[in-house]
């Protein structure tokens, strides 16, 4: 039955999903007017998604991961080696990447949760490591070691060759489809558990839920969206540095969620382009440009700890002088369009 | 492979092992008595490698073997002062976002200052020359490194056991809040705790300089390994991380005569395997962030 | 052949106004995101090419995009490599250095048939994932129609890949691999400075008659690419010259302390060490070497020495005069020559920097007045033309004797330079650190470009 309530919560989602939609299409545009280049907005979607997932690990469940560049890295791994030896189709380059993420997040997830804390992290970061390193040196043979993968053809999907604009469309409709998941995973019963999980793990485990289970797949979803997300990054680079699966990847994905805004899915994804811009677009104005970032990036952990989404909401409280909405509408909720956002 | 080769090759794990037990002395006692993982601690190593280059140019090493470790105390004040004593009642994961912004701020200033190439830090003339030690050549300066590595960690060990203000870290380590309790001015010892960890990486800046190279990219580069050997080691457990120091020194040294491949990779494997046999630790006390 | 108009040229003609037409949707269509080449503005008359990458150009200016690692393992060859770009473009709008010395030279010293040449610039940081990221930006946003640069053999590889699939010309840098014209050349990626092959033939003979046959090397290697090339022309050579190849061990690619590897060095009998490094890890590995003793060791009744293949004037810089005395290597080219186009060049870049050219200065340099030259030649900025025009090139007037630019594999050949690492007490000034051995001629590093394998790939790109 429709009640008048639930109509109304439809048409925030659909208003919601719609914004998301029109941002997408119109990135590419915006990038242009404001000094970048089009093509940057496919890395940046790209990032998103990654961010995205990353978002439900660290700013939901609150387990900080300074691995998850394994999972890109071998999503992008998988991909590339489809592509280069098997089959130049997309979906199957696409889908064996996000398989490997999965499985490798499943693998990894259930070694490294058992510990917590600053113990989970340094092991999440650990095991990234061995990846890292094998990839360059003893697994040349099928990596390229330093080299990365090169020369991977051009995926095709139904007869169109996937570059330039057809991938960006491509990336964007899966980025679509991926916020909406994440959303409805998140106002899900299962997402108020890893809410609770984060604010209070005893609390929880307490009620007799098992939380390594819930944290488990908490940390398996953001595999999945890294593989993901990594495998349409060697689709659309025709190339797999080794780079993916170093610790700064890592880094970069959790500048780009505190940046954004933890804890808010959207936030991550606006931090993915404030991220990428700078490194794009700044670095060809000065040479300090990554000090810039790394200023900045304090400067959000010090004072803005609820990033660029967090401070847009302020803002926007501050200019309408309406009271504060309660706390149950924090997380999650966010409809701010990215480009007001800046 | 004969007694002497072996020995020449546990006497190169031994002198990789002792500064990464510099390193990660600093990191335990601040993580052990601040309960603050930093993040940019490998950055001050990098600033002490720095400052040990310009100093010894302008006034030979001596005077930087004294200054540099000096300075860095003030540093580690300073950035306790500024920064970290805000992040005590914050979540874990903010204090390590923050540190790990500050690394990489300060990684890109001191490129901003003295430029991304490596700077020629040298040892002093008498150290060039290799030595004969019986079981063949060896760099001298290596030898230092493991003597004053041996010293700091000596030094330290009688500080905290011998001193009324080692008796407050060390039971600060147990129980900062019952510290407070009992009048302690707190915030004051933390103080000097940090700025005290801070000079144990101007110290293994300064000498280990020479032989890391002086680039930006040193901090983050022994941090990595100094994180695990304080996991490995047991956070918060002194002892624990010169024993894992030690460990790891050999496993990279010997690992290049049975598989040099796995060189890079070993640590993690050593450092995953002991986490998961032993989540606290080889020496690390029960409890602490399990 | 040259754009001309076409015979009737009366402005409202139905053929200029289809034309028009034509070229306002083309126009619409390139305000997209710079997607596959505009087929469509193809049109019947032969003369006008259709567009590849940023060609045709638009506007009275042409750019050129440099990516250099100014930070990373090999940041001081970047910055070198950086001033000889901005000398060349200075040279290319206004004439002056290898332009009166380089034969046959069509460029006349006021830009390239007509425009004048800009450049934008970015930091590859020695990876090639921020060099593709700078290569990209440099094609999409600033429309460049040539790029250059990249100091590591895996970014050279990487960027020339990019090449390929974008049709825009990369003139290679510092790349020192066989595989950048082996096993991974590109049509459209062309390289000038010499590979690990060459450096192997050249020294091998040399270091037999030095050091004497009967010899155990040793090898570290730089995990890498160019490294492995490097080890195995090496092992090759060496072993031509009947020396022994007690070991090789990889090195990861910045690694700053080698003692695991000097150690297990000791530990063997071999009695020279060949070190397979270039920038910040051969500063590095020397340096050490030498502090473990490996120059002063007698094994097997003989001095030990140490051997470091590709040597540069900046590392030997770096390394310091008394670690690099007496060691031998090759370079690609060396500021002492005195062939005309080198002293021009040479002048010129001391009269603007105040030191002298480093070769990675010396090959960048080069690329981009080669480039600049064939574009001429070719009458066209179309990149199949200008790629037609480089290959076979034959050239004199800088380095010695004549150069060649082989078709079948866009590599130079030329003869190529031994060096030794000079003493302290020799030195002329602070730049004086090296000195030429001998001159190898061509005939003696050239080879079968079948050896190496590969395939340069087809003229128009985007067609698989």
């Amino acid at each position: 039955m429709i009640t008048p309530l639930y109509a109304q919560s439809l048409l925030r989602e659909g208003a919601v999903m719609a914004a998301v939609a029109v941002a997408l299409i119109g990135l590419p545009w915006f990038l242009t007017a404001i000094g970048g280049y089009s093509e940057l907005a496919t890395p940046i979607v790209l990032w998103g998604i990654f961010a995205l997932g990353f978002d439900i690990l660290i700013g939901f469940t609150g387990l900080l991961s300074f691995g998850h560049a394994a999972f890109w890295g071998l999503g992008s791994y998988a991909a590339g080696l489809m592509l280069l030896r098997v089959t130049d189709g997309f979906i199957p380059a696409v889908l064996v990447g996000t398989l490997v993420g999965a499985v490798a997040s499943l693998l990894l997830g259930y070694l490294t949760l058992r510990r917590r804390g600053i113990y989970f992290s340094i092991l999440t970061l650990a095991f990234a490591e061995m990846f890292y390193y094998a990839a360059l040196s003893p697994l040349q043979q099928w990596t390229g070691g330093d080299n990365g993968l090169t020369g991977i053809p051009p995926a095709d999907l139904c007869g169109i060759a996937m570059k330039g604009e057809a991938i960006y469309y491509v990336i964007a409709v899966t980025a679509f489809i991926g916020i909406y998941v994440a959303r409805r995973i998140m106002r899900s019963p299962y997402g108020l558990i890893l809410r609770a999980i984060k604010s209070n793990e005893t609390r929880v485990a307490s009620t007799g839920i098992d939380t390594r289970r819930y944290k488990l797949m908490a940390f398996v979803i953001s595999g999945v969206y890294a593989g993901l997300a990594g495998s349409l990054s060697a689709v659309y680079q025709t190339y797999v540095p080794t780079d993916a699966l170093h610790w700064t990847t890592s880094g970069q994905v959790v500048m780009m969620a505190v940046i954004g805004g933890v804890g808010t899915l959207f936030g991550p994804m606006i931090g993915a382009g404030i991220v990428l811009y700078l490194a794009n677009v700044l670095s060809g104005v000065t040479a300090q440009w990554l000090l810039i970032q790394g200023l900045i990036f304090m400067g959000f952990v010090i004072f803005l700890p609820g990033g660029v989404v967090d401070a847009g909401r302020r803002l926007a409280l501050l200019l309408s002088r309406r009271p504060a909405p309660t706390d149950k509408r924090a997380a999650g909720t966010v409809s701010v369009h990215p480009a007001q956002a800046e | 492979m004969n007694l002497a080769n072996l020995s020449l090759q546990l006497l190169t794990g031994l002198q990789i092992g002792a500064i990464y037990v510099m390193i990660a002395l600093g990191l335990t006692l601040i993580f052990g008595t601040l309960g603050v993982v930093n993040f940019a601690h490998g950055a001050l190593f990098m600033i002490g490698a720095y400052l040990g280059y310009a100093i010894s140019e302008a006034t030979g090493h001596w005077v930087a073997f004294i200054v540099v470790p000096v300075l860095l105390f003030v540093i580690g004040i300073a950035i306790e002062r500024v920064l970290i004593r805000f992040f005590y009642n914050r979540p874990a994961v903010d204090q390590i976002l923050v540190t790990f912004g500050l690394a990489l701020v300060l990684q890109e200033l001191m490129r901003w200052i003295f430029g991304g190439t490596n700077l020629p830090y040298g040892t002093p003339d008498w150290a060039i020359v290799p030595v004969d030690i019986g079981i063949g050549y060896y760099p001298p300066w290596r030898l230092v490194i493991v003597g004053v590595t041996i010293a700091v960690v000596g030094a330290l060990y009688l500080f905290l056991r011998f001193t009324r203000f080692g008796l407050v870290v060390r039971a600060g380590m147990r129980d900062p809040e019952m510290l407070g309790y009992l009048g302690i001015d707190v915030p004051k010892r933390f103080t000097f705790v940090f700025g005290l960890g801070a000079l144990l990486a101007g110290i293994a800046g300064v000498i280990g300089g020479p032989i890391t190279g002086v680039t930006p990219d040193i901090g983050m580069a022994v941090l990595v390994p100094s994180f695990l050997v304080v996991v490995i080691g047991g956070m918060g457990s002194l002892p624990g991380a010169v024993l894992s120091g030690l460990l790891l020194g050999e496993a990279v040294s010997l690992s290049v005569l049975i598989y040099p491949p796995s060189t890079q990779i070993i640590i993690y494997l050593v450092a995953a395997v002991v986490l998961l046999w032993r989540p606290r630790g080889l020496l690390g006390a029960r409890g602490v962030m399990e | 052949m040259t754009n001309r108009k076409p015979p009737l040229s009366l402005p409202l003609s139905r053929r200029a106004i289809l034309r028009g037409s034509l070229a306002a949707g083309a126009g619409i269509g390139a305000l997209s995101l710079g997607g596959p080449p505009l087929v469509f503005a193809r049109n019947a008359w032969a003369e006008n090419y259709p567009a590849i990458g940023n060609f045709p150009i638009k506007g009275s200016t042409v750019k050129f995009g440099f990516t250099v690692p100014l930070t990373g393992a090999y940041a001081d060859e970047g910055n070198d490599e950086l001033k000889a770009y901005k000398l060349a473009v200075r040279h290319i709008n206004e004439g002056g250095g290898i332009l009166s010395t380089l034969k046959p030279m069509s460029l006349k010293g006021n830009g390239i048939l007509g425009k004048k040449v800009e450049y934008v610039s970015g930091d590859n940081q020695t990876k090639p994932d921020p060099a593709r990221e700078n290569a990209r930006r440099m094609i999409e946003r600033d429309g460049i129609i040539m790029f250059s640069g990249g100091s590591s053999s895996a970014v050279a590889v990487a960027l020339q890949y990019l090449a390929q699939e974008k049709g825009v010309i990369f003139m290679v840098g510092l790349s020192h691999s066989n595989d950048t014209t082996g096993k991974d050349r590109r049509r459209y990626g062309f390289r000038e400075f010499f590979d690990a092959y060459m450096s192997g033939q050249a020294l091998g003979p040399i270091l037999a008659k030095e050091y004497g046959k009967d010899r155990r090397a040793f090898h570290l290697t730089a995990d890498y690419t160019w490294g492995h090339t490097q080890y195995e022309s090496m092992k090759d050579a060496t072993e031509k010259q009947s020396w022994h190849t007690v070991k090789n061990i990889m090195t990861p690619l910045g690694t700053k302390d080698f003692s695991q590897y000097l150690t297990a060095v000791l530990n063997t009998d071999a009695d020279v060490l060949v070190l397979n490094h270039y920038g910040a890890d051969m500063v590095n590995s020397l340096t050490q070497a030498v502090r473990f003793g490996m120059r002063d060791k007698q094994v097997n009744g003989k001095q030990m020495q140490i051997v470091v293949p590709l040597y540069s004037r900046l590392m030997a810089k770096g390394a310091g005069p008394k670690n690099i005395e007496g060691i031998l290597g090759t370079v690609n080219w060396n500021e002492k020559l005195t062939d005309p186009g080198s002293k021009a060049f040479v002048k010129a870049f001391q009269d603007e920097y105040k030191e002298p050219p480093s070769q990675a200065a010396q090959t960048a340099y080069l690329q981009t007045i080669l480039y600049a030259n064939a574009v001429e030649r070719a009458g066209t900025f179309y990149p199949p033309e200008v790629i037609k025009a480089l290959e076979g090139f034959e050239y004199e007037g800088f380095g010695p004797g004549k150069s060649t630019y082989r078709a079948e594999d866009h590599q130079v050949f030329k003869d190529i330079y031994v060096v030794r690492g000079k003493a302290p007490s020799k030195m002329a000034n602070q730049f004086d650190l090296l000195e030429i051995v001998a001159q190898v001629p061509r005939s003696q590093v050239e080879y079968d470009p079948k050896m190496m394998g590969g395939e340069l790939g087809p003229y128009i790109p985007n067609k698989t």
